[in-house]
């Protein structure tokens, strides 16, 4: 273990990796941010860099990018109500509330103080669960790892803030998708219409940098510039962040273990965790009539949950390449192109790696404070760059970097159309995600799904058979049918309030 | 761009139902009962389903729900756009422009058609020239030292080769 640990210490302490983590660091922070631009897309946006990175130093970028795009994005929000990126809409309102009332400080401190212990908290839960999760993976069969990416998808499903059949329409959209190419258990050309373009398949990361960068440069066609910040002086950002801690310590556990175990379930994300703990602060305070006049208590639960999910996000992605989110979904791929291939074993075989990983969560996590801190110092000059300046600048780097995936222009096609696909999805409530999650797990589905059915003889039996399988299909069919409780239950329950009411 | 559930349910009928058709057409690993043709027929199947179940409107309850869901509006709600005729066609701008790239960037060289996508995409976003035109000038080469220089992307050279 001592061993592992400095091998991790000496993978991490290159120049390349130090270099790599502070200049995604500030990367993430500027891109998060802005508004409009989400952390996944600036995740999205760094894998062409990271093909040319050494291993650690690609997942460094990745992990510190995400970290700091996610508490960054509480910056527009609470000084102008907008959130920079999705996770931190949640507790916008409350503070923009808390900034109207002069407690700017008090609530970007927050911000940042809780986002750093809660991605703490959440490498801590990637570093105490992955290692005895994986000792389980390992007696896995492949009916084990259909129910389980069958489970994930259902989950990225049930969580969508959207109707759950379109959700589900999604997903299978994305199935559809890795579908394509020669890549599947006859070695036959499928839906590639003699396109040799096609015959490898649509890669994830320009369908994601399509449907998550390039769709949003396209609703800012549409829709009015943010207006520009107004110039404030700040004071002290951490003074009172202890006494906060103090005072709030039950509200920022239940935050961490909240964004937690949010992170975990395969498709949900940081926005999730933000707007479920939100919701439960609010739930069990002492004072909810407080909640949205600017009051800091759901913000520290909040924070400190979403950054924790982007964390433990990676449990179910390094154990069984199954993403916890739509950022997870990135990292996948470049653990793919880097060698260090998901699964179980990684944490025996490629152990040192692993604590790298976590080495570089903790870090990033601390160096959040000082640079979170002088990030909102200097937001104001960040924000006033319009819109008409970044977007441009965006496409070009859309169009680069998925040129570099592959070193041909099928990849800015690619990104091209999944932009359309993307944009036309959200307008139309079909969420995205859930699609993002059936490309990228496509591939993986198909073949636990063909494997186990020619192990069985083509009989449906074997599914259940072994006791973690039976419980995994137990849940997902559960996941399926819950959408379905829930609208029978609602259903009832008007007619029996109305029965009520008649019968007084 | 928002169309009616009829429309989009009725496309993932036919997206459906035409790939559950093309894998049921591909042949199955020779010996083996299943193959290349199951999945696009599961998933083809479920698709046209759901397809179906969008058409007749199961679901779409949950979707209202979730409409209220977002309390306080985390969005500050801005004034309408203008609406023209052809106003919502803009956003299909950022596709055509990569598409452009792809056609003409192999002809014209990286700078050139990186400086027409930026001053496009900036003067369709509200700058005025003062912005778009430096902006498109300098930014194809910081992007080029970025990706081409340092990260030895091969980028095409063109009319204008740059001076690295």
């Amino acid at each position: 273990m001592l061993k592992t640990l400095i091998e991790a210490f000496a993978l991490i302490s290159t120049w390349e990796v130090i270099i790599a983590m502070f200049a995604a660091s500030v990367y993430g922070l500027v891109i998060g941010s802005l508004p409009g631009l989400s952390a996944t897309m600036a995740t999205a946006l760094l894998v062409p860099v990271t093909f040319y990175l050494s291993p650690i130093a690609a997942i460094a970028t990745i992990v510190a990018a995400s970290s700091m795009a996610i508490f960054s994005g509480d910056i527009p929000g609470a000084l102008l109500r907008i959130p920079g990126t999705p996770a931190s809409a949640a507790y916008a309102d409350e503070a923009y509330a808390m900034t109207r009332k002069g407690q700017a400080e008090l609530a970007l401190g927050a911000g940042v103080w809780f986002s750093a212990v809660g991605g703490i908290a959440g490498v801590l839960s990637l570093m105490i669960l992955a290692p005895p999760l994986a000792e389980i993976a390992l007696s896995f069969s492949t009916f084990e790892y259909f129910w389980l990416a069958l489970l994930g998808l259902m989950c990225a499903t049930l969580v969508a803030r959207s109707s759950p059949v379109k959700a589900i329409a999604g997903m299978f959209l994305g199935l559809l998708v890795s579908c394509i190419g020669i890549e599947n258990p006859g070695g036959v050309p499928r839906f590639t219409f003699g396109l040799t373009d096609l015959f490898g398949g649509i890669e994830p990361i320009p369908a994601l940098v399509g449907v998550f960068a390039v769709a949003q440069v396209m609703r800012a066609m549409l829709t009015p510039e943010p207006p520009p910040l107004p110039r404030r002086k700040f004071g002290s950002i951490m003074a009172g962040q202890w006494m906060l801690t103090k005072k709030y310590h039950w509200q920022m556990t239940r935050g961490n273990i909240v964004g937690i175990i949010i992170g975990v379930l395969p498709g949900a994300g940081a926005d999730m965790a933000a707007w479920v703990s939100y919701a439960m602060s609010k739930r069990f305070s002492k004072e909810p009539e407080k909640f949205g006049t600017g009051h800091v208590e759901g913000l520290v639960e909040a924070g400190a949950s979403n950054n924790a999910s982007i964390a433990s996000g990676w449990v179910p992605s390094l154990l069984f390449g199954i993403p916890g989110d739509t950022i997870a979904a990135i990292a996948i791929g470049v653990l793919y192109m880097k060698g260090l291939n998901p699964g179980p074993t990684l944490f025996t075989e490629k152990a040192s790696s692993m604590y790298a990983i976590y080495l570089m969560f903790i870090i990033a996590n601390i160096l959040m404070i000082p640079l979170g801190i002088a990030m909102i110092r200097i937001a104001a000059y960040i924000l006033l760059a319009p819109r008409s300046a970044i977007m441009p600048i965006i496409m070009l780097c859309c169009a680069v970097g998925s040129f570099a995936i592959g070193n041909n222009m099928f990849g800015v096609v690619t990104v091209a159309a999944f932009g359309i696909i993307g944009y036309v999805m959200e307008a139309n409530g079909y969420p995205v995600a859930a699609m993002v999650l059936g490309i990228v797990m496509g591939t993986m589905v198909e073949q636990a799904f063909v494997t186990s059915l020619i192990k069985s003889d083509g009989s449906i039996l074997p599914f259940f058979e072994r006791p973690v399988a039976a419980i995994l299909a137990a849940m997902a069919i559960g996941a399926l049918l819950w959408p379905v409780m829930v609208w029978v239950w609602r259903k009832v329950k008007p007619v029996r309030t109305g029965a009520a009411a008649t019968s007084r | 761009m928002r169309l009616p559930d009829s429309v989009t349910g009725s496309f993932l009928v036919v997206l459906g139902a035409a790939s559950a058709y093309g894998g049921w057409l591909l042949p199955p690993v020779p010996g083996q009962p299943v193959g290349p043709n199951v999945f696009p027929l599961v998933i083809g199947t479920g698709l046209a389903l759901c397809g179906l179940a969008i058409v007749f409107g199961i679901g779409h309850t949950f979707e209202e729900a979730e409409e209220l869901i977002p309390l306080e509006d985390g969005q500050a709600a801005a004034a309408p756009p203008p609406q023209g005729k052809f106003y919502s066609l803009r956003a299909l701008l950022p596709p055509a422009l990569l598409l452009f790239y792809v056609v003409a960037a192999d002809r014209l060289g990286f700078i050139i058609t990186a400086a027409i996508m930026v001053y496009v995409t900036s003067t369709a976003l509200g700058a005025k020239w003062k912005l778009a035109l430096p902006l498109a000038a300098l930014s194809p080469f910081a992007i080029h030292l970025i990706f081409g220089k340092l990260l030895r992307v091969p980028l095409p050279a063109g009319l204008l080769p740059t001076p690295w």
